[in-house]
């Protein structure tokens, strides 16, 4: 049974431009699947529509046999607390430490008053360090979040994802801002959410090598439409040309 | 002869040195604005009455009254203890505008920030505050009188409106200042918009609150001494008026401006010290 169905998804931001047009796909559980395509091919906006923080403008999404676009705010509250996602700006409060920037995940299960007052019980306390020690920033916990680099940063960020207890997390291009040591580290604990919590992953990318390396399969879009949907392997250069309208050895692959 | 064939995007002066900025129509009716203001001034100063005017006794006569204002302070009509509490009742009258109003405009500005609050509310509060400024303090004093008599409940009053008006503005651009990323990563964990107020833009904002509050408060303290004079509130703006009105005391005019100088100067070191002390804006790294 797939986790995720994504049938005929249309997005407008305007009347003049559609960003995605028909996109079709399923994503099972336990799947770690890779988004490939150039910039402005909507990826970030495909990514969005699924966990609705961009609202759906045609089609549908299916979610845990749920249907997304027409969820009120309570139950999409409840969508978006089983879907972590991870950014590329890590997106942390800069001024908080690591460990309550993690536990800004549980906010999701949180009553507006026990939100406010910050109140958090001693397992998910526990929890967030144990995530924070599997992810290797143990030592960090009571550091503000400004002081860590880019890669700590992001680990934090992906802590704070999986202490949702997620379904499935959405990555947005989360080795984009990182040099190629960080950006392995990154992918090795994203790839471990799939291979050993069973968290299905869907991650943007813009490097195909990564992909290629990391993923079961491998979805690639093109001004709005998939034109690649299949396993890694099936990935060959003459597909990549096709995702990104170009000789891909022209282009610079890190 | 390569060079010739390009066309050619360098503009050069009358004179042929090359321009290296760009004559826009702004720069010109900004040129034309200060030219004409500087003409309107010297016809204005020929203009005046100069009649009865001796310049020479003028200056001395002034320079007189400053150096009794400045180098003899003294207290004649009350006690130096008198005089630290009439300062104190002005201190009060700042700080009761100042944290009342903080309070209320801390709600009045998460309504107004465009990305906090839907736009028909943001504007509504924005066109509001925005009459509120538009109208000076002692106006607002004055109206408040109306109702609650001359003195401190309607200097209160007034300041209190004019404070909130002021750090809705302040605190609004404040929030929306924050990285839109922090909102929409607290947005896709689930947490509501208290969660989100109260663990992501406070935090953020915090120090820029603090700061502009600070601020607020020197206004209004010096506001609150204008408003012992004008509106009866009382304090040592009330006995400067008295000094300066009824008794023609120099000296003791003298006296409370240093007063007030001091007090200023105090509020605005322990405002700094505060802010770095407590809340630094980054912590210092290690490297």
């Amino acid at each position: 049974m797939a986790l995720l169905q994504v049938i005929e998804l249309g997005k407008s931001y305007n009347t003049e431009t559609r960003v995605l047009k028909g996109v079709n796909f399923d994503v099972k559980a336990g799947e770690f699947v890779s988004i490939i395509g150039p910039s402005g091919a909507g990826k970030s906006t495909l990514l969005r529509c699924i966990n609705r923080m961009v609202s759906i403008s045609e089609g549908s999404i299916l979610f845990d046999n749920q249907e997304v676009s027409r969820l009120k705010k309570k139950d999409l509250r409840k969508l978006r607390t089983d879907i972590g996602m991870v950014f590329q700006h890590y997106n942390l409060v800069p001024r908080l430490t690591v460990i309550e920037n993690v536990l800004h995940g549980r906010f999701g299960y949180k009553s507006t008053l026990q939100g406010v007052l910050g109140r958090f019980n001693e397992d998910e306390k526990a929890r967030a360090f144990y995530l924070l020690h599997k992810l290797g920033i143990e030592e960090h916990a009571y550091k503000r979040c400004d002081q860590l680099s880019g890669g700590q940063q992001q680990r934090v960020g992906i802590a704070r994802a999986l202490i949702q207890d997620p379904k499935l997390v959405l990555c947005d291009e989360p080795i984009a801002s990182l040099d190629p040591n960080s950006s392995k580290i990154i992918m090795d604990h994203l790839k471990s959410i799939t291979s050993e919590l069973g968290i299905t992953c869907l991650v943007n990318l813009h490097q195909v090598e990564v992909a290629h390396q990391y993923s079961d399969r491998i979805i690639g879009l093109n001004e709005g439409e998939v034109v690649f949907d299949g396993p890694n392997h099936q990935l060959t250069d003459d597909k990549i040309n096709r995702i990104y309208g170009t000789q891909t050895r022209e282009l610079i692959t890190v | 002869m390569e060079t010739l064939s390009k066309p050619t995007y360098m503009k050069r002066n009358r004179d042929g040195s090359i321009l290296i900025k760009a004559r826009s129509k702004q720069q010109l009716v900004m040129r034309a604005t200060i030219g004409s203001l500087i003409i309107l001034s010297l016809i204005g100063f020929l203009l005046f009455d100069y009649t009865g005017l001796d310049l020479a006794s003028a200056i001395t006569e002034t320079a007189y009254n400053l150096k009794v204002m400045f180098v003899e302070p003294a207290l004649n009509h009350f006690s130096l203890g008198e005089a630290f509490y009439q300062v104190g009742i002005t201190l009060g009258l700042a700080v009761l505008s100042t944290v009342i109003g903080a309070v209320i405009a801390l709600f009045l500005s998460l309504m107004a920030a465009t990305n906090l609050s839907n736009a028909w509310v943001s504007k509504t509060v924005r066109i509001v505050v925005a009459f509120i400024r538009a109208v000076p303090t002692v106006l607002w004093v004055l109206i408040f009188a109306i109702a609650a008599g001359l003195g401190s409940e309607a200097a209160v009053l007034g300041m209190l409106f004019h404070s909130i008006a002021y750090l809705v503005k302040a605190f609004s651009e404040a929030f929306e200042e924050i990285d839109k990323g922090i909102i929409e990563a607290l947005q896709s964990t689930g947490s509501n918009w208290w969660h989100i107020v109260t663990h992501g833009v406070l935090p953020s904002t915090f120090t820029y609150l603090l700061s502009w509050t600070f601020l607020r408060f020197e206004i209004n303290f010096s506001v609150a001494v204008a408003m012992g004079a004008a509106a009866g509130a009382g304090g040592i703006g009330f006995e400067l008026f008295m000094a300066s009105g009824f008794y023609f005391d120099l000296s003791e005019v003298g006296f409370i401006t240093y007063a007030i100088l001091l007090i200023a100067i105090i509020l605005e070191v322990l405002s700094t010290q505060l802010k770095n002390r407590y809340f630094p804006a980054s912590v210092r790294s290690e490297s």
